[in-house]
């Protein structure tokens, strides 16, 4: 095409190495691939360069890395990945600003508390399955107008839209220590419902994340989300919920979306201690 | 850990890990503070170490026991067996995220493994577990265990004084407890929802920074009190005899 084009006048290129694996379950290897340097490149334009060669430094011919990206502006998520050794988002990573850190190589690998399904795809499933446990949405499953909703404080609103930034990208989990990966495999005669399900069964009962957390504030506190209160407030003290945090705190520092999510779940554990004694005392 | 023993845990795992983070400041905490401000009160002469530990002891054994087991001997049992439950299921990634609290985290493991170890031994090595007389002199004594007597506490300097690797362990053992209990008081406080913004949470880790000093403080005076005790002149019955009764 015409890269080398945009590259006259000083083509210098540098080398990505990727972490690549070419099915679930099966091993993973690196591979090394040269890119031209073109002005103003992120990770994302590096990959469809590296699609578009479809050929490594020592010339042999490969498939195109897969990966995986949507909004190209940091609110999607999906392109997350570990980017020289550090989990964040393809899309706002920007090669020069990383060969700056680590000159003349940027290095790639998917995130490692997940399933790959191909290269630097992922299957994040489990992220969505911890929204689904806590209910993560206001239920106003109705076709009647309802009037105006109550009006909310602009503090309220501030603290609710610090938490609604979430884009379920994943980095506060691949930064836990106490999240930790489930891989599991189809057996040969289970339906692909069976599998399913039993995916979900293993992600409920393992440890939910901050991200989860946050949500469970943002929606108890929205005034119609309240209602549910006490149903996320279960989900948030069953098996795999907020207690097993180990306040090692690295969440709120890698969040690409500057969440407080340190403060959700310390005011998350309040709610759900007085949550816990009040189901003690009245049930 | 089996399938049933894991499902039981999972089932109560809030209720479990609420109790895991309250035994630790009561009683256990409490109990640290009180045991090493009485410990260090050897700085101030083996005569009133010996008339407070005298103190504790004239309660009698029919209350002492139940009360050391209630509150010393099974919480410790159920914080450090949940305790290590917790960091079998953890993944410590400070090679990673090389951040200041995941370096307090991952410290604050290691601890409450070198803790609850160190305990484990450092009450056979004092205590001698149970006061029976067939246990104490058939196990715990041969095992090297059961070395004080609180009519003599000179013997507790006699057996740190050992030798160099028991004061060592001793020293790694205290201040191994002193910051698992000081970090797990602000763990805590966010697990309990006391301090909540990252401005509270720092101001709350600068005032526990400082208690926890007093507290090693504490744990060193009383330790290093016992190094430095004369025990050939003590090792007599002579400062056993009344310790009651001798005022300074």
């Amino acid at each position: 095409m015409n890269a080398g084009a945009r590259a006259e006048g000083g083509a210098r290129s540098f080398i990505v190495r990727v972490l690549r694996q070419d099915r679930p379950g099966s091993e993973a290897y690196w591979e090394s691939h040269s890119v031209v340097h073109e002005p103003d490149m992120n990770v994302i334009s590096v990959l469809q360069r590296i699609a578009e060669q479809a050929r490594t430094v020592e010339g042999k011919r490969v498939a195109p890395v897969v990966w995986e990206c949507n909004c190209l502006e940091e609110v999607c998520g999906a392109c997350t990945m570990i980017i020289n050794g550090r989990v964040r988002q393809a899309c706002t990573a920007l090669v020069d600003r990383l060969l700056e850190e680590r000159p003349g190589a940027i290095e790639l690998r998917p995130m490692t508390k997940f399933p790959v399904l191909r290269d630097l795809l992922v299957d994040r499933t489990r992220i969505f399955a911890a929204l689904h446990k806590v209910k993560a949405w206001v239920p106003v499953d109705s076709y009647h107008h309802m009037g105006p909703g109550p009006r909310r404080s602009q503090d309220e609103q501030q603290m609710a839209y610090h938490y609604s930034k979430c884009m379920s990208c994943g980095c506060c989990l691949e930064a836990c220590p106490q999240f930790l990966k489930i891989e599991l495999t189809r057996g040969r005669d289970e339906s692909a419902e069976a599998f399913r399900a039993r995916c979900f069964a293993a992600y409920d009962r393992s440890f939910m994340g901050a991200h989860a957390i946050a949500q469970v504030e943002l929606f108890n506190q929205n005034p119609i989300g309240k209602m549910s209160a006490r149903e996320r407030l279960d989900a948030l003290t069953s098996e795999g919920g907020i207690q097993n945090c180990g306040n090692a705190q690295n969440c709120v520092k890698v969040c690409p979306k500057d969440i407080p999510l340190t403060r959700a779940i310390a005011l998350a554990g309040r709610h759900a201690t007085l949550h816990a004694l009040r189901n003690w005392f009245d049930r | 850990m089996n399938a049933s023993a894991a499902s039981v845990f999972g089932q109560n795992e809030f209720v479990l890990r609420r109790w895991h983070s309250l035994t630790g400041l009561l009683p256990i905490g409490a109990f640290l503070c009180f045991h090493l401000a009485t410990n260090a009160s050897i700085l101030d002469g083996p005569e009133l170490f010996q008339r407070r530990v005298g103190q504790i002891h004239s309660l009698g054994a029919t209350t002492l026991v139940p009360l050391e087991w209630a509150f010393i001997f099974l919480p410790i049992l159920f914080h450090g067996v949940i305790g290590l439950i917790i960091v079998s299921r953890g993944q410590r990634n400070v090679h990673l995220y090389p951040y200041a609290t995941n370096w307090r985290y991952t410290l604050q493991r290691w601890s409450g493994v070198v803790a609850f170890l160190f305990i484990i031994w450092h009450v056979l090595h004092m205590h001698g577990w149970v006061h029976l007389p067939w246990w104490t002199e058939h196990v715990a004594a041969p095992l090297g265990g059961a070395r004080f007597d609180p009519e003599n506490v000179l013997t507790a300097a006699t057996a740190i004084q050992a030798s160099p690797l028991v004061f060592a362990v001793y020293l790694v053992g205290v201040l191994a407890c002193v910051y698992h209990f000081t970090h797990g008081l602000w763990t805590m406080g966010i697990t309990w929802g006391v301090w909540t913004s990252p401005r509270s949470q720092r101001t709350a880790n600068i005032l526990i920074l400082g208690f926890g000093c007093i507290v090693a403080l504490m744990g060193l005076g009383a330790l290093i009190g016992m190094q430095v005790q004369d025990t050939k002149a003590g090792s007599a019955q002579s400062a056993p005899a009344a310790p009651l009764e001798e005022g300074r």
